[in-house]
């Protein structure tokens, strides 16, 4: 009954607190904001989806029209021959695409650092411009969006201190904090429940939040819960840490000290040491690995022989040698350099490989960090189950390579065999190509 | 007055957590600002070599037609100032490469935050900060009390007894912690001093003095707001809960709310659409009425009346060169069109985020900082103009070679030496002067002076009219 009475006093004061009132509506606003936020980040690339899937049909259907009335390809175009499978495919340019998790309204993470979606033709590769960036202001990069992980992981610890700071501090300031001992016993436990008031006021409103978005977007997935668990732990963190500062400190502003340099040295020194440590370990990667194999490599194959270029796709492909045009003692000039994309692609792939190596390094560091670095564990945690953290992106770079080696595979073996296509094995190709 | 900022300082010293919390603070700066250089270092190092890397790559280039090369094209890569040490800016979320190559502008690519995952939103730990977010939290911490805890003490009317008026009373607290603020700012110019000697230049000293002046501004802005709000609300606990909540709300959520904001009033396209509208305008003719084919043909009548001959056969030189350097031409028109609305749309939002100082001092602050150091929106502009400027150049001087220098038209086997390559000159980046740049920054110099004087105007309005 005494821990109700706590409990309920602690609503009294909080509601005749203007600053503390204000401060929480206005953080549960920003949530709101945030939110809202990220549905329209999410529409937005649902939408530009919707744009890039209409223009792909647009374009495969003008192909398709060339196999349904026999037209060898464009009219301006004599030399296209659209049944063969190289010209097939360099007019069936597809898409890949990231679609956004259904849970990105929560945390918008790295999602506007990459692209989401790639033209894929004979010559591309997962680090091509538009999947390494997309179009976003800098300056508003660096200061961040308002999203609803930033404002539960960066300001919700700065609430908590506006809510909690004068929890027996101001009964110390105003000293009558003795009083308090000879009324409720023991202090701990009336610090305790003072402050389960607020743990619970915030937990509440914070989970409420995370359930409008399941609701609107109908999501009650595995990740949903395990967000909630993470933010929960996340929140109580910060409402053990600060019940230790209040019991082992005197006086508010000594409090307040303590617990606005927590939240500096977590959620500003730290991460930021880590960073500097990281950078100097790993600088900044100027990928010369991928633009010479981009480059110089890629010349390089332009200026091989045939007999070479010949030599390398078996290297690369050897159930080549089973196909019609290795059986024939005449190497075809045309099939071989229509063919040696999948030679660069090649290197492309041994270049990304080493970059992955480099990067895997550098985040394996960051990992370890964490036992430090408690809130990049948070924060990338929470990236990962929006999907919009950097392995997200890494697996949707991984997904667009093997579908360009699809690609290839397709372009190599039946422009080696001399396919002819018509309508209905188109059909089947843009079933592999899509 | 300065004997109350004498005391007020043997005060500070007296109190050894003060002390020992200052000590620390100083080590803590003068390792941070070396460590930052120490990282400038080998990250220039690291450009220099992938500089070099593909620069020779260029020079050992055999006999080779000179549109080939110019499809081989050249990389820039994003050079980092000297101050860069100090405030890293945009430049850990801008891409460090831009490919420079016939026929089309391209993006800068590869940001140092794509290559891994999320370690610090505010950035790495740089004296920026420090300054940003350390400093003004002490400051802050070192001045919410110091006029309630004389007024509550009493010692306040045994000052005024003594002749002092309050506002110099006010005056003298306000500058001895402020003083406190110029102390750790001075440091770390002068290990920049130290460290960076031998690239030491005026510019560069003068933006360090820049950088002194703007954090100055601000930290007394920020001093005379604490110690204003303090007078008003005559408790410690109040004045520390605004100041607090004023400075959470100027230096973390503001910000935020005015980045988002200006991308709405002024939205960029997506890569998509950027893409295709200049691909559409590329093959159609800037205003749609002016197709690829008939500017070619047009081009050829033109060459051949020049010539006086008939066929392009005849030609003393190769009208592949020329027509490549004219479609390169109409290929500026087009990027000029849509990178020049890309860049002013940026702009557009920079000047809004500027204008918003008026009601943020640390908008101003933040956008000085960084373009003192040569790491805003702007220097990158200028970077990505430069590259732009030079690979025009350097595309022309390759469709130069190809048109005049000694093939003729059809000879498509045509190969340039490799001396003529290496005469090619190589694009070597200097970042802007600050005062050829400077009127760029001034509406956030303007927001950081009114705030100047809206607080010291303030503060001496409420001393005159406090009682006591």
């Amino acid at each position: 009954m005494r821990h109700f009475f706590i409990f309920s006093y602690e609503l009294n004061h909080f509601l005749k607190t203007k600053t503390k009132v204000v401060s929480y509506l206005f953080f549960i606003l920003a949530c709101i904001y945030s939110l809202f936020n990220g549905f329209q980040l999410h529409d937005k690339q649902l939408n530009t989806i919707k744009n890039i899937k209409e223009q792909e049909t647009e374009s495969l259907a003008k192909v398709l029209n060339w196999f349904e009335n026999d037209l060898s390809g464009p009219e301006d175009r004599s030399w296209v021959d659209i049944t063969d499978p190289y010209w097939a495919i360099r007019y069936s340019p597809t898409y890949v695409i990231k679609e956004p998790s259904l849970l990105l309204p929560l945390g918008i993470g790295q999602a506007e650092q990459y692209g989401y979606y790639q033209k894929l033709s004979i010559w591309s590769s997962p680090l091509d411009n538009d999947i390494v960036e997309e179009i976003s202001n800098y300056e508003r990069l660096i200061n961040g969006n308002i999203d609803f992980s930033f404002l539960i992981l960066f300001l919700l610890p700065l609430l908590i201190i506006i809510l909690t700071y004068n929890v027996r501090g101001l009964e110390s300031d105003l000293k009558f904090h003795d009083l308090v001992s000879v009324q409720v016993g023991d202090y701990k436990k009336w610090v305790f429940y003072r402050l389960l008031f607020y743990a619970v006021l915030l937990l509440f409103s914070v989970d409420c939040l995370f359930l409008s978005v399941a609701i609107i977007n109908n999501v009650f997935s595995y990740q949903f819960f395990e967000l909630i668990i993470l933010s929960n732990f996340y929140i109580l963190i910060y409402f053990i840490s600060f019940y230790l500062i209040i019991i082992k400190s005197n006086g508010s502003i000594s409090v307040a000290f303590k617990m606005i340099a927590l939240w500096l040295t977590f959620c500003v020194l730290v991460p930021g040491a880590v960073h500097q440590y990281i950078n100097l370990k790993y600088p900044t990667n100027y990928m010369t690995d991928f633009l010479d194999a981009n480059r110089k490599d890629t010349y390089d194959v332009f200026k091989l022989s045939k007999e070479e270029l010949n030599e390398q796709l078996i290297e690369i492909y050897p159930e080549l040698l089973l196909s019609k045009h290795a059986k024939d003692s005449v190497i075809n000039r045309t099939i071989v350099r229509n063919t040696m994309s999948a030679i660069v692609n090649q290197i492309n792939v041994n270049a990304i490989e080493k970059i992955n190596q480099q990067n895997f390094s550098k985040n394996n560091l960051i990992t370890k960090a964490y036992f430090f670095n408690p809130l990049s564990f948070f924060q990338n945690k929470w990236n990962a189950l929006t999907e919009t953290d950097y392995h997200s992106y890494s697996d949707y770079r991984k997904y667009t390579q093997s579908k360009i080696d699809k690609r290839l595979e397709l372009l190599v073996y039946d422009c080696w065999n001399s396919k002819k296509l018509d309508l209905k094995s188109y059909n089947e190709y843009l079933n592999l190509l899509k | 007055m300065n004997k109350i900022i004498y005391n007020e300082w043997l005060g500070f010293f007296r109190n050894k957590l003060f002390l020992f919390l200052s000590l620390f603070f100083l080590f803590f700066l003068v390792l941070v600002t070396y460590l930052g250089i120490i990282q400038n270092i080998k990250q220039d190092n690291a450009q220099e070599i992938a500089h070099k890397h593909i620069r020779a790559q260029w020079d050992e280039m055999e006999a080779s037609n000179p549109h080939s090369a110019a499809h081989y094209g050249s990389y820039a890569f994003k050079p980092i100032s000297v101050l860069n040490s100090i405030d890293e800016g945009i430049n850990s979320v801008t891409g460090n490469v831009l490919r420079l190559e016939g026929h089309r502008q391209n993006d800068i690519v590869f940001s140092e935050v794509s290559q891994s995952l999320i370690i610090s939103k505010f950035g790495k730990l740089k004296p920026s900060l420090i300054f940003q977010f350390i400093i003004p939290l002490i400051l802050i911490f070192l001045s919410f009390n110091t006029y309630t805890s004389e007024r509550q003490s009493g010692r306040l009317k045994l000052l005024l007894i003594q002749g002092s008026s309050l506002r110099k009373i006010v005056s003298s607290k306000v500058l001895s912690v402020w003083f406190i603020g110029l102390i750790l700012l001075f440091v770390t110019i002068l290990i920049q001093f130290i460290f960076n000697y031998s690239f030491l230049n005026s510019d560069v000293f003068l933006r360090l003095s820049f950088l002194f002046v703007s954090y100055a501004f601000y930290y007394l802005i920020l001093i005379n707001l604490t110690v204003l709000l303090s007078v008003i609300f005559k408790s410690s606990t109040a004045s520390l809960s605004l100041t607090i909540l004023t400075w959470v709300f100027w230096t973390i959520f503001y910000p935020t709310i005015v980045g988002n904001s200006t991308e709405k009033l002024n939205p960029l396209p997506t890569r998509v659409e950027f893409k295709e509208a200049m691909s559409e305008d590329r093959s159609k003719g800037i205003d749609g009425h002016n197709p690829r084919g008939e500017r070619r043909d047009a081009l050829e009548k033109s060459t051949l009346a020049k010539y006086n001959v008939e066929k392009l056969e005849d030609l003393p030189i190769n009208f592949s060169g020329i027509l490549m350097q004219e479609d390169e031409e109409y290929g500026n028109m087009v990027w000029d069109k849509h990178f020049g609305n890309l860049y002013k749309q940026l702009e557009k939002q920079k000047k809004n985020y500027q204008l918003s100082g008026f009601l943020n001092p640390f908008t101003a602050l933040q956008s000085l900082s960084m373009g003192i150091s040569g790491t805003d929106l702007f220097h990158h502009l200028d970077f990505l103009n430069k590259a732009e400027s030079y690979r025009r150049v350097f595309i022309k001087s390759l469709n130069d070679e190809y048109a005049f220098g000694g093939s003729k038209t059809g000879e498509r086997g045509w190969k340039a030496s490799n001396e003529f390559f290496r005469s090619v000159e190589d694009f070597e980046y200097v970042s802007p002067e600050f005062l050829s740049i400077g009127k760029k920054y001034l509406y956030d110099v303007i927001t950081l002076i009114f705030w100047l004087i809206i607080s010291v105007v303030s503060l001496f309005l409420v001393t005159r009219k406090i009682k006591l």
